[in-house]
């Protein structure tokens, strides 16, 4: 079993981005389980999406706490306390980030990548939404899905821009920067 | 068909399915979305029925015992404060003998304010004359709903089909949506021997003797009886049928059990995990599901339970100064045990709280070790 943290503010997608993951994953004929922290929904406020996968029937009921995955949508809510407190031994991080690779040094113990996804997506011209981005940049980091499961995933689930989100999907997939972990 | 689907959108399906000519409600979170969805389908077409947008849920509820006297299949959908709201017209709708049929998300009652799950907002109500469901995900969510038309148009009671806030209303899942011809066959139209006739005016709710009453409830009571019967009986042409079926109540690994558990609903889901992993340490714990709450399947439980000499009952739900209600049911169940076996009572996922293999392990590990009863009830508070 695969457990994700989709973590971003209202208005991101990332809530959306782990519906788009979880329909991939069910086209894919896996056992997706998705839900998010409901209650508190509103443009620019922290929100955060989960997703489990397993190739059975999910039998569980409760939150996610150790993610394997942990996808980042905006710079402002990476805090490296939390993912090195939250991340299982072995996971992978996601983050969007606009500036230089030396950061997040301490992480450097799990795979990462960095994605500049809030400019892919104003060139794709998606906008603000940076599900599609970020989903790309996701399945180049960690192989879960396959494109073209993905981009008939959000064919399905994204209700306009159709083809800026197929190529937003492409550019996410084709720009990540992707470290090893350094031993 | 397979889908990805939430609870609420899978109780939407089942409606749809059932080809309800009539849906009143009133929108309140964590439903909402079922609201939503049929709304959306009655605007394109693809409802075949119409949806009343009333202005409080007492009004809807009275709206489905209106239409449903009229000889129609109705449904709604309500949570938490909407259920209370709806107290007064759920005990008309079951003395009027109406098989309305509703969806409850479990959603806690104010005060304080909050949407999570617990399941004292349909318990609130046992007494009210309704047929009550609990379900562990949204898959079962939509089998039963399509079970209790069957049952509750037997019956003449009304049926509530309870599924919690977020755990179950709001997780996404692959859920096998039935093909309507499969449920044209499963299900047939309705058909009342009493209804309303425009042509034939008549008159419902007339003042009784205490003696007619007394009659009227005596027979009220033998067609909730025999709901145990019935409910066996569909849920065995539903699996004949669909492939599925989930009896009143289930028993996971019960033969050996020296620890019995007792859950309803969602914790069973994450439960089934926690026996497993009890089962790899070599632990004999078995789990026991109540699905069927109302009536409440004594004899069945009665001969689950037999030569159990510990059972732990784990309530999402708590009666202020007793204590876990399933737990009150089951003690009352097995009150003439000749073994007399000893009963733990849980309180855990109040208000939403999470309920984890780890913390299922934990009390079921406690119960190993405990030789003497425990009246009170005892709060898990991870």
């Amino acid at each position: 079993m695969i457990e994700i943290k989709f973590r971003g503010r209202g208005g991101q997608g990332a809530v959306s981005a782990s519906e788009i993951l979880g329909r991939a994953l069910f086209l894919d004929g896996k056992y997706p389980q998705c839900f998010s922290l409901f209650g508190g929904e509103r443009r620019g406020a922290p929100v955060v999406g989960f997703l489990r996968v397993d190739e059975e029937p999910i039998l569980l009921k409760c939150q996610i706490y150790h993610p394997d995955h942990i996808i980042i949508f905006d710079p402002s809510l990476i805090n490296e306390d939390e993912i090195l407190q939250e991340l299982k031994p072995g996971g992978m991080v996601l983050v969007n980030i606009n500036e230089e690779m030396d950061f997040l040094q301490s992480l450097r113990k799990f795979k990462i990548g960095f994605v500049n996804a809030s400019l892919i997506a104003k060139d794709t011209g998606v906008g603000s939404t940076l599900n599609t981005v970020m989903l790309g940049a996701y399945i180049h980091l960690t192989n879960l899905v396959k494109m073209d499961t993905l981009v008939e995933a959000v064919k399905t689930m994204v209700p306009s821009k159709m083809e800026e989100n197929i190529q937003a999907v492409k550019e996410g997939y084709r720009q990540v920067k992707i470290f090893e972990v350094e031993e | 068909m397979k889908d990805f689907l939430t609870g609420n959108h899978a109780v939407a399906h089942a409606v749809k399915l059932c080809r309800t000519p009539l849906i009143a409600a009133y929108p309140i979170t964590p439903q909402t979305a079922i609201y939503e969805k049929l709304s959306e389908w009655e605007a394109s077409g693809v409802l075949k029925g119409i949806m009343m947008r009333t202005e409080s849920e007492h009004s809807a509820m009275a709206s489905c015992i209106a239409a449903s006297l009229t000889g129609v299949r109705t449904f709604t959908a309500t949570s938490s404060q909407g259920i209370a709201l709806m107290h007064e017209m759920l005990h008309f709708a079951a003395g009027c003998r109406a098989p309305v049929v509703m969806a409850n998300v479990n959603r806690l009652l104010a005060a304080p304010w909050g949407f999570w799950a617990d399941q004292l907002d349909s318990l609130s109500q046992r007494d009210t004359g309704w047929i009550q469901f609990y379900c562990e995900n949204g898959q079962e969510a939509l089998d039963t709903v399509i079970q209790s038309y069957k049952i509750a148009e037997q019956v003449y009671l009304p049926a509530m089909v309870s599924l919690e806030a977020f755990f179950v209303s709001h997780f996404m899942e692959p859920v096998d949506i039935p093909e309507q011809e499969q449920v044209d066959r499963f299900l047939p139209p309705l058909d009342l021997p009493h209804k309303f006739d425009i042509d034939k005016p008549g008159f419902f709710v007339p003042v009784v003797s205490s003696e007619l009453y007394r009659k009227y409830k005596h027979m009220a009571q033998e067609s909730m009886d025999s709901v145990k019967e019935i409910a066996v009986k569909v849920d065995q042409e539903f699996k004949e049928e669909f492939g599925r079926g989930y009896g009143m109540i289930e028993s996971v690994a019960l033969e050996d059990a020296e620890v019995a558990l007792v859950t309803a609903g969602s914790i069973t889901s994450t439960a089934r995990l926690a026996i497993k992993n009890l089962r790899k340490q070599g632990n004999k714990v078995g789990l026991l599901k109540v699905r069927l709450f109302r009536p409440f399947p004594v004899e069945a439980i009665q001969v689950a339970l037999k030569g159990k000499k510990k059972i732990a009952i784990i309530d999402r739900n708590l009666s202020l100064g007793s204590g876990g209600i399933f737990c009150q049911e089951l003690r009352a169940t097995l009150i003439h045990s000749p073994d007399h076996p000893l009963t733990y009572s849980y309180i855990a996922g109040i208000g939403g709280t999470d309920v984890t293999p780890e913390v299922i392990q934990k009390i079921a590990m406690e119960v190993m070790s405990r030789t003497e009863p425990v009246d009170k009830p005892m709060w898990v508070m991870e």
